[in-house]
């Protein structure tokens, strides 16, 4: 038997106490004991020091900065006089809940979309069609006796996931068109979808989104132009569309030709093999790739704010850029970090799961 | 494969025809007023994030600032209330595109009246409402009383701006050795200086202002009286409507008319009531001409002060004594306190 055999024996049946783990793992040679000495003395130095600064010496409240000054912890302060105003930007402040309600739904529908039940084409796009449709309404007003907000006041985390949802319900279907487009056996379409995908695919983000904000209405007629926010998030979906279409593309190439050939032999048309053979599955090889284009396109959502866009990190810039707080925007920068971190961690391991499943199906 | 041809042809003709279409990016007399007037509500520039003291968010959502105060003013010039106002968020470098797109209606945001802007952009600016300086700051430890004792100093700078080619400019004419010290982010620049790595830093006035307040310790650093350079601020409005910039510039005339004879908010009832001074009833309205020949209401100067204040009170507010920046008027004075704004004549 072989040492990796053998270790791994050792492994799965877990007998082994926690120390000799330790020692075998850590400090097996000379060199790798040294570089856990190293690290340990070094977790060992800054583990005081950042709890000292995060928590022990910390500033939890005050009226404004001037208390923080001069002492060795994070200010805190400005998160607890000012977190209303990075969570919901510039929205009134008497509405707060209705922003609130709108990122809930946005967090419920991230949530649903996790259990396997609710893995079918139409309970999907339902799904995510109406949590859209509830964020939407209940951020505009407008019905049910709900104040009109303007666009120009949305902001903060509502914004971001605003953003990010509707990129995601636009671009998904357009994804899919896309990607069976460019496999189709029409050799325009196949074309054209083609040169679509690596035109865009080829420019970066940031010009793509600056084109849609400051130069298209300039090309447009006026009745084309609608509002800024709206034009971001058709080039964001677009831009979003075709590298998710490329990853479906992968899906079905996948596919085993037989299954095609089987269901060709069944008599079945073009929409049905694709509705119940081919989409489903294609879904299934791509669904890793596909949280992973997620957690991209949600962390790049803030790249708005250099188009004039009030998301999260502008309202966090908004948070300290005021006189009473302008020393504190390492504490700003810190909380953002975390919510950015809590979405998106919870997105991988998510992932992470989904993997170790699908594997377990295939085996 | 026909019908694929065709309706691409199609649909390429009617995209270069919707392109050939559209207009330059000029305004026509008076559209401007009619459109706000129509629309209910005056569309101005916020920032991504904030500019201190002219721009910022209060704790509930709600703009203030010095900027802000004076779009507050204009919306009431126009429609009789300083809240039929929109503020929308927008960055500096996307200011020029979002006025001549229609996003805004006029700039009011830190914005320096200079000739390529006047003439290249297709702008058209008001009477300047407030002069920044660039100065420079210094630790009291370097004993400096002026940029000539800065002789082997280093001088912190933020990267690539025009403040850093000011600053080397003006440090190289005076003949003397200074070292530069760059930073990409004013947060680390100004971080840099209090804790003593540069002698010196030069910014615009009112942020240098603004930055010493924010010291662990004010008293440890003070402004120097060179003034490396001046750039006047004034409000930008799309070139060609005349009547617009009119009305920028009568309200601001308000404002500063106002602050001389001082009237105020809470006093404004009593002058408009007494009518003494011709000058005085003429712009609060007591006696009629100002709002027609703009195309406004005859009380729209009486309502800019009512509701928003003269351009004393809206300085104190936003950066003086009732702000956390405690600026000084300064240059930003009226002439007969040794400062530089003057108002127009309401004849």
């Amino acid at each position: 038997m072989s040492a990796l055999a053998a270790s791994t024996a050792r492994y799965r049946h877990g007998m082994e106490p926690f120390a000799t783990v330790l020692v075998r793992r850590m400090f097996a040679t000379w060199h790798d004991a040294a570089i856990s000495i190293v690290c340990l003395a070094f977790v060992i130095w800054l583990l005081p020091k950042l709890i000292g600064w995060a928590f022990l010496d910390a500033v939890w409240s005050a009226p404004n900065a001037t208390p923080c000054i001069g002492g060795a912890g994070a200010c805190w302060a400005v998160i607890t006089a000012r977190w209303r105003l990075i969570i919901f930007g510039l929205y009134p402040f008497d509405q707060h809940w209705r922003s609130g309600l709108a990122c809930l739904a946005v967090v419920v529908v991230v949530v649903l979309s996790c259990v396997p039940a609710l893995w079918r084409p139409v309970r999907l796009s339902l799904l995510w069609l109406g949590g859209f449709l509830t964020f939407y309404f209940l951020m505009r007003g407008g019905v049910f006796g709900l104040s009109l907000v303007g666009t120009e006041r949305w902001g903060g985390m509502a914004l971001t996931l605003f953003i990010f949802t509707a990129v995601a319900v636009l671009g998904m279907p357009m994804a899919i068109i896309l990607a069976l487009g460019r496999q189709s056996e029409l050799p325009a379409i196949r074309w054209l979808a083609g040169l679509l995908i690596d035109t865009v695919r080829a420019l970066p983000l940031l010009t793509v989104l600056f084109t849609a904000a400051v130069i298209l209405p300039f090309a447009l007629p006026d009745w084309l132009i609608g509002d800024k926010l709206y034009r971001v998030i058709y080039a964001f979906a677009l831009f979003f569309a075709c590298a998710q279409a490329e990853i479906i593309r992968g899906g079905l190439q996948a596919i085993h030709a037989g299954q095609l050939e089987a269901a060709k032999a069944l008599g079945l048309g073009y929409w049905h093999r694709t509705w119940h053979i081919v989409l489903p599955q294609a879904f299934r090889n791509s669904l890793p790739a596909t949280i992973n284009q997620f957690v991209i396109t949600f962390k790049e959502t803030s790249i708005v704010i250099i188009i004039g866009f009030f998301e999260v990190l502008a309202s966090g810039h908004a948070a300290y850029g005021t006189g009473d707080w302008t020393s504190a925007y390492a504490e700003v920068y810190v909380f953002i970090a975390l919510i950015y971190f809590a979405f998106v961690f919870s997105l991988s391991r998510y992932g992470a799961h989904l993997e170790k499943r699908m594997r377990l199906g295939h085996d | 494969m026909n019908w694929v041809r065709i309706s691409c042809a199609v649909a390429s003709l009617a995209f270069a025809a919707t392109i050939m279409g559209t207009g330059a990016a000029e305004a026509a007399m008076g559209d401007t007023l009619k459109t706000i007037k129509e629309r209910g509500h005056l569309l101005c520039p916020g920032h991504n994030g904030t500019y201190l003291g002219f721009a910022e968010v209060d704790n509930a959502g709600n703009w203030k600032g010095f900027d802000i105060e004076l779009c507050r003013a204009m919306a009431t010039a126009i429609l009789g209330s300083p809240d039929k106002l929109k503020v929308v968020p927008i960055s500096f470098a996307q200011r020029f595109p979002a006025i001549q797109s229609g996003d805004i209606d006029l700039i009011i945001k830190v914005t320096g009246w200079t000739l390529g802007r006047d003439t290249e952009l297709g702008l058209q600016f008001s009477q300047p409402y407030f002069l920044g300086a660039t100065q420079l700051a210094v630790n009291v430890a370097t004993g400096a009383k002026t940029g000539k004792d800065l002789n082997g100093a280093s001088l912190c700078s933020q990267a690539g701006t025009s403040t850093e080619r000011l600053a080397a400019d003006y440090l190289t004419n005076l003949k003397i050795k200074y070292e530069m010290v760059s930073f990409e982010k004013s947060e680390d620049m100004r971080a840099a200086f209090f804790s003593g790595r540069c002698d010196a830093v030069a910014l615009w006035g009112p942020n240098l202002a603004i930055s010493i307040s924010q010291a662990t310790d004010p008293n440890k650093f003070m402004a120097l009286p060179d003034v490396l350079a001046v750039e006047p601020q004034s409000i930008a409005m799309r070139q060609g409507d005349d009547q617009f910039v009119d009305i920028a510039n009568w309200m601001l005339t308000v404002l500063i008319t106002a602050e001389e004879y001082g009237i105020t908010s809470t006093n404004v009832d009593e002058h408009k009531a007494k009518a003494g001074n011709p000058t005085v009833a003429r712009m609060l309205g007591a006696t009629p001409g100002i709002g027609k020949r703009l195309g406004l209401s005859e009380s729209w100067g009486y309502d800019v002060i009512k509701h928003v204040g003269n351009y004393k009170q809206i300085f104190d507010r936003t950066l003086g004594d009732g702000s956390p920046y405690k600026m000084k008027r300064g240059v930003n004075s009226l002439i007969r306190d040794g400062g530089v704004l003057y108002p127009l004549v309401i004849d």
